[in-house]
C-alpha cells in the first residue's frame, strides 16, 4: 500500500522510491497502454516544465482550492505555524513549513496534498502488475519517468529488474543529464528509452534548462549504439516550445544530430507541441510561471517544423500536442 | 388508410439561433426510403398515423380491469397516477377511452385463458385496422399498442381487485420505507422467434394440438386443457392477421400508380400469405415473420417495448440473408437494408403509446434488444454478413432509440468487428450499442444451471440482462432492492432512522433487531449484524414480490406468449403461471457502491483508525451532515479519505467482493410460488437516480440524504480516481474475478450494468484508437458482463443544458439504455456531467 503521509515513512526500510504519481492507462509515454511512474527530482529546471512539482528532490505540499471546505483544521494543527487563511485562500509559508505532513493527514477533503510518496519496490511492482492484461493486449508496459528517474537510480534499477523478472515491457524516460554509470546500470532492464533532446545549441540549452547539453548528447550517442547492439529501442522526444525550442535551426540541428550521430537508427522522433495546462500547478506552488500566457503554436508552425525534420532526412517523425486551432481558450 | 406520400416536415427540429459549439452525431448515408421513415417517425404527434394506445373492454357489468398497474410498480414515478385506495387517475382515464368489443356467443362460459385469446383475436382482427404506414414501408404490421380487458368474470374480478389493492399497498410500503421497488412486470424475455422463422406457427400450433389430444378427459377439463385450447386459438392469430394485411396490400396495389410500388406490395402480400404460419423462405419473409410475431407479444401483454427482445437475430436470419443477398442475389444489399430500416421504424413506434398526451418516450427506457455476434457452439466466432449490415443500419440511423443492439465480444472476436464498433463509437456521443462480454456472462449463466453446451446461445433483454433465447423468462427488473437500506437498518438496529422526512414512520421496526452498534467490539461483529439485515432485506423482497407474482399468475394469463417459450406447450402451462424450460426471477441489487463505500468508511473510521464512534456518525447522518462544522468535516473525511470501491484498491475490492457474494448468495435460497428460481443481477435502471435515491437517508460514504445512489455495478460517481483500467478491474473482481486456472467467475448471472465515460480525445488518431481497442480487449479479460461507453466532453453537456435547442440529437448512455440528453431531468443531467470523464 502506498504511504499516505510522511509521518509513517520508515526511513530505515531500504530502497524506497519517492514517487510523484502513478498514472494508469497512460498512452503518451511509449507504445500501448502503460503505467507511468513519475519519480521526484530533476537536475534540469526547464522554464516550460509541465511537472514543476517533480523538480525538487524533497516532498512538497500543495493546496487545492477547489477541494477545500474551509474548515481551517490545517491552520489549527500546523506545528510550524506555517499556514494561514486569508481572503485569497490558504497561504503556505514555505520557509517555515517543515513538510511534516500533519496538515495533509488531517485535511478532511484532501485539499492539502503531499507530493512525493515513498513506495517500496514490492508495493510498486504489485501496483503495476494489476494492469498486466492491458499491457499484453496493447503491447504496452511500464514507463519510469519523472522528474529525472536517474536521480533515484538505486531504486529504479531494482524496480526495473523486478519488472523484467515478471516479464513486463519497460520504458525509461530520461532527459539524459546523468552519468554514464547510471545509464549502464539501468540499460539491462529497459526495453525502450524515451530520450529528450530539447535544444541543440548548448548555450541556449543552459539558459532554458539550467544545464548545458554536451553530456546529454554524448550519452545519447553512446546509448543509441548500445541499444542498437542489444536490439532495443530508442525514441527521441523534443518539446516544441514557442519562444524557446520552436525554431527552425533547433529542429534542423537535432535532425542532423539524429541522422549523423545516431545514424538515424531510432524508432521514432516525437515533436511535442507546448500546452499551457500546467498553469494551475504553478499557481498551487506559489510560482509565477513565465510561460503562463504564451500563445500556443499554430498548427502550421508545428507542421513546418515537422517538414524541416523530414527535409533533413529524419525518419519516423511524429508531432502531437495542442495547437491554437484545438484550444478552446484560443477560440474565444 | 391510404399510404402516406406526404414528405415529412421535420417539425421537431427548431432552427437554432447559433449553431452548437460541439458536433453531435447525426444520421448519414440514409437511403431515401430510410430517410423518409426516420424523419416521419420524428414528426411525432404531427404524424397522420400513430401507434397510440387503443383500449378495449368487454363491457362487463360487474366492472372492468384493463390497465395492469402491477406492470408499473417498478416505476415509482407512476405511483401518483396509480392511486391509493381507488382505481386511480391513470386507470380511470384508460377506462374512459375504452371501446366495447362485441363478444362471441358463450364468451363468459370459456375459461380465463380462452377468454383472453378469443378477445385478443377479436381485437387484432376486427377492431384494430390493418395498415401499411407508407409507400416507403416494406414490413406490414402497424398498430399494436393496446390496453386489453383482462376478461375477468365477476368472481375473478372481485377477487382480483381485492388482491390487487393488497399488493399495491405492500409495494408502496416497500418503496416508501426506502427498500426500493418491486412488481411483476411484462416483457423482458426473448421469445422463440427462431422457431417461427424456421418452422412457422403451424409447427407450434400442431405441437399444442398434439399435446392437447394426448391429455386425458380429466386433464382436458382442467387447467392444462384450458391453457392448451387457448394456445391453439393464439397460434392461429398471426396467420389470420397476416391474411388481413395481405388483403390490405392487394387493395393498395390498385391505389398505387407506381409500378415499383405495385411490385413491392405484391411481394409483401405474397410474403404475408406464407409467414408467419409457414417457415420463411426469404430474408424479407423472415423479417416480416419476426415483426408480426413480436408486435403481437407486445399487443397481448398490453405493454409495449420494455424488454421484449429479439435475441440473436443475425444468427437466425443470417442464412436467409446470405442466400438472398450474397449467394443468389435475389435482392441487393441496399434493399435488404431498406427492409431492415422498415423494421427499425416499427420498433420505434412502441414509443407512440402515450404520444397524444405528450409523453412519447417517457423514459426512453424501452429495450427491444437485438443480440449480435458472439460465440457459436464450438467456441468459434459467429459474426456474419448480416451482423455487419445491421450495424451499418444502426450507424446510419443513429441516433435512434430502438431497437437496441448488444454486441457480444469474446476472446476471439474478429478485428473487423472491433474496427466497425470503434468507428461507430467515434462518430457518436454514446456508443449506439452495449458491449456484452461472453466469457464473463456465460460463467454466470452456467452458475445458474444452464448446460455448458447451450450457454453460448444466450441473448440480452431489457438493457443488458442475460437470458437464454426462446426458453427462458428471467423476470429481470422485477425486484429492485436498494442495498443501501441495509446500512440504515444496521445502524438503527432494524429500524428506520429517526427524523428523516419520508412518508413512513420514523423509528418503524422493519428488520431484525441487531442491537445498538455501539456495542460491537470489532468489525467482524458489526459486519455479521449487517449481514443479518441484508438477509432480511432479500427475504422481505421475495415475500413481497411473490404476492404480485401469484396474483398475476392467477388472473393474467398470456397464452400467445406462452406458445413462444419452450416447454410451456409441453407442460400445458401459461408462462405467467408456471415455469418454462428455464425460469428465474431476478433480484437486481441497487446502490452497490454506496453500500460498499459506506461499509468501508465505517470500517476505516470506527474500527481501523478508531477516530469516530457510531454515535458520532449516526448523529451526523440524522442531521444530513448539516448544521455543525464537525458534521461537515466528518462528511468530507468519509467521502474523501476512506477507501473506495472502483480504484482497484485491494482492501476496497476485497470487501466489495465479500458484499457481492453475501447478497447474491442470499437470493438463491428462494423460489416464486410459480416455481421460478430467484437469482441476482445488477441492472439498477433509473432507481439510483430516481425515487429510490430520494427515500434514502444520508449514508456513511459521505452521501447527502436523497441524492443519487451509485449506479448498478459502477463506482460512486467521482470516487473512481485511478482511471478506466482500475474501474474495470474492480468490477471484474466484484463479480468474482477468475479461478487460478483462468476460468471466469460471475456471481451475477443476470449481468451487471457498467457505464464508463471517456473524453473524446481518446479516439483522436489511429494510434489512440488502437490503444482504446486494446482496452476493450483487456476488458474482455478483466472486466464485467456488459459495458456502455459514453464519449463525451463534459463541457459539451453543460453547453447542451444551456442550449438544449442545439442538441436535440444528443444521445447519451444513462445506464443500460440511451436517452436524448435534453429530454431527461436536470438532476439526471447533472449526474451524467458529474461522472468522471476519462482521458487517455
Amino acid at each position: 500500500m502506498n504511504t499516505l503521509s510522511t509521518t509513517s515513512i520508515d526511513e530505515k526500510t531500504s530502497l524506497k522510491g519517492l514517487v510523484l504519481e502513478i498514472q494508469k492507462l497512460s498512452t503518451e509515454d511509449g507504445p500501448g497502454i502503460r503505467t507511468s511512474i513519475f519519480l521526484k527530482g530533476c537536475p534540469l529546471k526547464c522554464d516550460w516544465c509541465h511537472n514543476p512539482e517533480s523538480i525538487p528532490t524533497k516532498q512538497g505540499i500543495q493546496w487545492f482550492e477547489i477541494k477545500c471546505i474551509g474548515c481551517k483544521t490545517c491552520v489549527e494543527i500546523c506545528p510550524d505555524n506555517a499556514l494561514k487563511f486569508d481572503d485569497k485562500g490558504l497561504q503556505i509559508d514555505r520557509e517555515k513549513c517543515s513538510i511534516c505532513g500533519k496538515c495533509v493527514e488531517e485535511c478532511p477533503s484532501t485539499a492539502l496534498q503531499i507530493f512525493g510518496l515513498k513506495w517500496s519496490v514490492a508495493d510498486l511492482l504489485h501496483e503495476v502488475e494489476k494492469d498486466r492484461v492491458y499491457y499484453e493486449k496493447s503491447g504496452g508496459g511500464v514507463t519510469v519517468s519523472g522528474g529525472e528517474p536517474t536521480m533515484q537510480t538505486d531504486f529504479v534499477v531494482e524496480f526495473l529488474k523486478q519488472c523484467k523478472e515478471k516479464g513486463l515491457m519497460t520504458a525509461f524516460d530520461t532527459c539524459g543529464y546523468t552519468s554514464l554509470k547510471n545509464l549502464k546500470r539501468i540499460l539491462p532492464f529497459v526495453d525502450l528509452f524515451l530520450y529528450d533532446l530539447k535544444e541543440i545549441d548548448s548555450a541556449k540549452h543552459n539558459v532554458f534548462t539550467g544545464v548545458p547539453n554536451e553530456t546529454i548528447l554524448q550519452n545519447c550517442i553512446w546509448l543509441a549504439q548500445k541499444l542498437r547492439e542489444d536490439g532495443k529501442k530508442l525514441w527521441i522526444r523534443t518539446p516544441i516550445i514557442p519562444q524557446y525550442t520552436a525554431t527552425e535551426e533547433n529542429v534542423r540541428g537535432i535532425a542532423k544530430f539524429i541522422v549523423n550521430e545516431l545514424k538515424n537508427k531510432i524508432e521514432r522522433w516525437d515533436l511535442l507541441a507546448f500546452n499551457n495546462l500546467a498553469t494551475d500547478k504553478y499557481q498551487r506552488m506559489d510560482i509565477q510561471w513565465s510561460l503562463q500566457d504564451i500563445p500556443l503554436l499554430k498548427k502550421e508552425d508545428i507542421e513546418s517544423l515537422y517538414d524541416v525534420a523530414i527535409e533533413e532526412g529524419a525518419k519516423n517523425v511524429q508531432w502531437s500536442g495542442l495547437t491554437q486551432s484545438e484550444s478552446k481558450d484560443n477560440q474565444q | 388508410m391510404a399510404e402516406s406520400k406526404k414528405p415529412p416536415t421535420n417539425a421537431s427540429c427548431k432552427t437554432p439561433v447559433t449553431g452548437p459549439k460541439f458536433k453531435v452525431a447525426e444520421p448519414h448515408n440514409l437511403s431515401s426510403r430510410a430517410k423518409w421513415l426516420r424523419d416521419y417517425y420524428f414528426q411525432g404527434n404531427d404524424r397522420e398515423w400513430n401507434n397510440q394506445y387503443m383500449v378495449f373492454s368487454t363491457g362487463a357489468s360487474w366492472g372492468e380491469r384493463i390497465w395492469n398497474e402491477g406492470d408499473f410498480y417498478i416505476v415509482p414515478d407512476t405511483y401518483a397516477f396509480i392511486g391509493e385506495n381507488t382505481k386511480g387517475l391513470y386507470n380511470m382515464s384508460i377506462e374512459l377511452m375504452a371501446k366495447n368489443v362485441k363478444l362471441p356467443e358463450g364468451f363468459w362460459k370459456l375459461s380465463l385463458p380462452e377468454r383472453r385469446s378469443t378477445f385478443f383475436e377479436e381485437v387484432m382482427l376486427n377492431y384494430i385496422p390493418q395498415e401499411i404506414i407508407s409507400t416507403n414501408d416494406l414490413i406490414a404490421g402497424g398498430q399494436f399498442n393496446t390496453q386489453l380487458s383482462k376478461c375477468l368474470n365477476e368472481k375473478e374480478y372481485v377477487q382480483f381487485e381485492k388482491e390487487n389493492l393488497r399488493n399495491r399497498h405492500a409495494a408502496f410500503k416497500y418503496h416508501k420505507n426506502g427498500f426500493g421497488n418491486l412488481g411483476a412486470t411484462g416483457g423482458h424475455l426473448i421469445a422463440d422467434y427462431k422457431i417461427i422463422i424456421e418452422k412457422g406457427f403451424k409447427f407450434v400450433f400442431r405441437k399444442a394440438k398434439k399435446t392437447y389430444e394426448s391429455l386425458t378427459e380429466k386433464e382436458k377439463n382442467g387447467s392444462k386443457g384450458k391453457e392448451l385450447r387457448a394456445m391453439m386459438i393464439s397460434a392461429e392469430i398471426p396467420r389470420n392477421l397476416a391474411k388481413k394485411y395481405a388483403e390490405e396490400c392487394r387493395r393498395l396495389i390498385k391505389e398505387s400508380n407506381s409500378k415499383q410500388r405495385q411490385d413491392e406490395l405484391e411481394q409483401m402480400a405474397q410474403n404475408l400469405e406464407i409467414v408467419p404460419w409457414e417457415p420463411a423462405q426469404t430474408f424479407w419473409q423472415g423479417m416480416q415473420s419476426l415483426w408480426l410475431t413480436h408486435m403481437l407479444i407486445m399487443a397481448e401483454e398490453s405493454y409495449p417495448g420494455p424488454g421484449t427482445s429479439f435475441g440473436r437475430l443475425d444468427q437466425y436470419l443470417g442464412e436467409l440473408f446470405e442466400k438472398d443477398v450474397i449467394k443468389e442475389k435475389n435482392i441487393d444489399r441496399d434493399f435488404a437494408k431498406d427492409i431492415f430500416s422498415s423494421f427499425v421504424f416499427h420498433c420505434n413506434t412502441a414509443y407512440d403509446a402515450q404520444i397524444k398526451i405528450g409523453m412519447q418516450g417517457i423514459t426512453s427506457g424501452f429495450g427491444q434488444l437485438m443480440t449480435l455476434s458472439g460465440l457459436g457452439p464450438n467456441g468459434e466466432d459467429v459474426t456474419n454478413d448480416l451482423t455487419y449490415m445491421i450495424l451499418e443500419v444502426f450507424d446510419e440511423w443513429a441516433p435512434i432509440l430502438e431497437p437496441k443492439p448488444n454486441v457480444r465480444l469474446h476472446k476471439n472476436s474478429p478485428d473487423k468487428l472491433y474496427e466497425v464498433i470503434l468507428d461507430m463509437i467515434t462518430r457518436s456521443q454514446g456508443a449506439p450499442f452495449i458491449l456484452n462480454f461472453d466469457e464473463r456472462s456465460m460463467a454466470g449463466l452456467v452458475l445458474e444451471g444452464i448446460p455448458e453446451d447451450e450457454v453460448w446461445d444466450y441473448g440480452c433483454v431489457g438493457c443488458l440482462e442475460n437470458t437464454m433465447c426462446g426458453n427462458d423468462r428471467s423476470g429481470t427488473v422485477n425486484c429492485n432492492p436498494n442495498l443501501a437500506k441495509s446500512i440504515e437498518l444496521v445502524l438503527w438496529g432494524g429500524k428506520n432512522m429517526p427524523g428523516f422526512k419520508r412518508p413512513t414512520k420514523a423509528n418503524r421496526k422493519l428488520g431484525p433487531n441487531t442491537g445498538d452498534p455501539e456495542k460491537f467490539e470489532n468489525w467482524e461483529e458489526f459486519f455479521a449484524a449487517w449481514k443479518k439485515q441484508i438477509e432480511f432485506m432479500i427475504k422481505y423482497t421475495v415475500e413481497d414480490y411473490n404476492r404480485t407474482e401469484l396474483t398475476r399468475a392467477k388472473y393474467m394469463p398470456t397464452p400467445y406468449l406462452s406458445i413462444l417459450v419452450d416447454d410451456c406447450i409441453e407442460k400445458g402451462v401459461d408462462i405467467r403461471a408456471g415455469p418454462p424450460k428455464y425460469a428465474f426471477m431476478t433480484i437486481e441489487g441497487v446502490g452497490f457502491a454506496t453500500t460498499v463505500d459506506s461499509l468501508l468508511a465505517i470500517k476505516h473510521y470506527v474500527f481501523d483508525k478508531k477516530e469516530y464512534s457510531f454515535k458520532q456518525i449516526k448523529e451526523a447522518l440524522e442531521n444530513d451532515f448539516k448544521g455543525k462544522k464537525e458534521y461537515e468535516i466528518l462528511r468530507a473525511k468519509l467521502a474523501n479519505k476512506a477507501p473506495k470501491y472502483g480504484n482497484n484498491d485491494d482492501e476496497a475490492d476485497t470487501l466489495a467482493k465479500e458484499v457481492m457474494d453475501i447478497w447474491a448468495q442470499e437470493t438463491w435460497k428462494y423460489k416464486t410460488p410459480t416455481d421460478y428460481q430467484f437469482r441476482p443481477g445488477m441492472l439498477s435502471w433509473n432507481y439510483w437516480a430516481g425515487n429510490d435515491a430520494f427515500y434514502t437517508i444520508a449514508t456513511p460514504n459521505g452521501r447527502y440524504a436523497g441524492t443519487f445512489l451509485s449506479n448498478a455495478i459502477c463506482p460512486t460517481s467521482g470516487a473512481d480516481t485511478k482511471g478506466p483500467t482500475a474501474v474495470a478491474n474492480s468490477v471484474g473482481i466484484a463479480l468474482g474475478g477468475k479461478e487460478d486456472n483462468g476460468s471466469y467467475i460471475n456471481v451475477l448471472p443476470n449481468g451487471a450494468s457498467h457505464t464508463i465515460t471517456f473524453n473524446p480525445n481518446i479516439l483522436r488518431n489511429k494510434e489512440h484508437k488502437e490503444k482504446f481497442k486494446a482496452y476493450i480487449k483487456a476488458y474482455v479479460e478483466n472486466g464485467g458482463t456488459a459495458l456502455q461507453i459514453n464519449i463525451i466532453d463534459s463541457e459539451m453537456l453543460i453547453d447542451a443544458q444551456q442550449h438544449p435547442e442545439n442538441y436535440g440529437n444528443l444521445l447519451v448512455r444513462v445506464t443500460g439504455y440511451n436517452a436524448y440528453f435534453t429530454s431527461i431531468g436536470k438532476e439526471l443531467q447533472d449526474e451524467i456531467i458529474a461522472r468522471k470523464s476519462h482521458k487517455m
